[in-house]
């Protein structure tokens, strides 16, 4: 199934907030000239084919008082899988993936974000995947943000 | 007390807003709310940043996004901020976060980079190649995802 023109733009507005009002939906139907019931029904219908994996609110973890970093490892071939799966264990891990440098080689290979509800917590974790796996674990923390705002653009350009 | 609520608010919530006509009068309903205070509440949640977006999260890839170079820049101090805004402003560019540099790691600026092809990706680091004059960068592409899930509470 490839998104309608519709479902395009229903999704390209609803990565904007969602009105905060009585019928928010009739207002984003109204807003794009659509139908409220087909609103819902195509959110409904993207929802379920996996295009928006939540409509929801997005939460800023460190406001709520959460700690957070990004990690890197440096990981054999042969480890990769196992010391994946240590990591996705954790439920504060939200991001894992295996990169590869294109333009030069970097030795670190496994880069996961992870947060905890303080920063005792998740040193602890971090010190508990590095008894785990045998490897170390370099955290790279945001020492300050110049944008965070995953939108996406859902129109193909050219 | 406050913060209670807003906590029992936002795990009620994480998972999906009720795909009804009046979302916020079920949610109200579910967490023993009024629907006024329910909307006030996400309202303020909003306003103090707890709340960054009550917006879709969307599966990038299943939308033909495959391709994402996570590039980290070696900037130096004086030029950071600059740099820093320069990077932001491009809107292929999804995050740029300055972190910290140990001994053998001396890129200091990160920027998500997500694009249709790679060939999209690496116009977007040209384009910052020549309006920042940073050259020693790596590309950092995913091979492989292992997790890539929202944050929740």
């Amino acid at each position: 199934m490839a998104l309608s023109e519709i479902e395009k733009k229903i999704l390209q507005r609803l990565q904007s907030n969602l009105p905060l009002t009585h019928r928010p939906f009739l207002d984003i139907a109204n807003e794009l000239d659509l139908d409220e019931d087909l609103v819902i029904e195509k959110i409904k219908a993207m929802v379920e084919g996996k295009y928006v994996r939540r409509l929801a609110p997005i939460i800023n973890t460190q406001a709520v008082g959460n700690s957070a970093t990004l990690a890197a490892m440096q990981v054999p071939d042969d480890r990769i899988e196992d010391v994946a799966e240590v990591i996705n264990g954790y439920s504060g891990v939200s991001h894992n993936y295996l990169r590869k440098g294109k333009n030069r080689e970097l030795p670190l290979n496994i880069w996961f974000t992870m947060s905890a509800p303080s920063q005792e917590e998740l040193e602890g974790n971090i010190k508990e995947i590095e008894d785990r796996t045998g490897f170390d674990v370099r955290m790279l923390p945001t020492t300050k943000k110049y944008k965070i705002g995953v939108k996406f653009k859902i129109y193909r350009k050219g | 007390m406050t913060e209670d609520l807003d906590i029992k608010l936002i795990k009620y919530t994480q998972e999906g807003l009720p795909l009804t006509k009046t979302p916020y009068k079920d949610i109200a309903d579910g967490v023993g709310m009024t629907e006024e205070e329910v909307i006030d509440r996400l309202k303020a949640l909003l306003e103090n940043g707890k709340i960054r977006r009550l917006a879709a999260s969307i599966a990038h890839r299943k939308i033909g996004i495959n391709s994402n170079a996570m590039t980290v820049w070696k900037v130096s101090q004086d030029k950071v901020e600059e740099c820093g805004k320069i990077m932001a402003a491009f809107e292929e560019v999804t995050h740029c976060y300055e972190r910290p540099t140990f001994p053998g790691w001396e890129y200091n600026v990160f920027t998500m980079i997500h694009g249709y092809t790679d060939e999209e990706c690496e116009n977007v680091i040209k384009s910052i190649k020549e309006k920042t004059g940073l050259d020693d960068y790596v590309m950092l592409y995913s091979e492989r995802e292992f997790k890539k899930v929202g944050v929740r509470i």
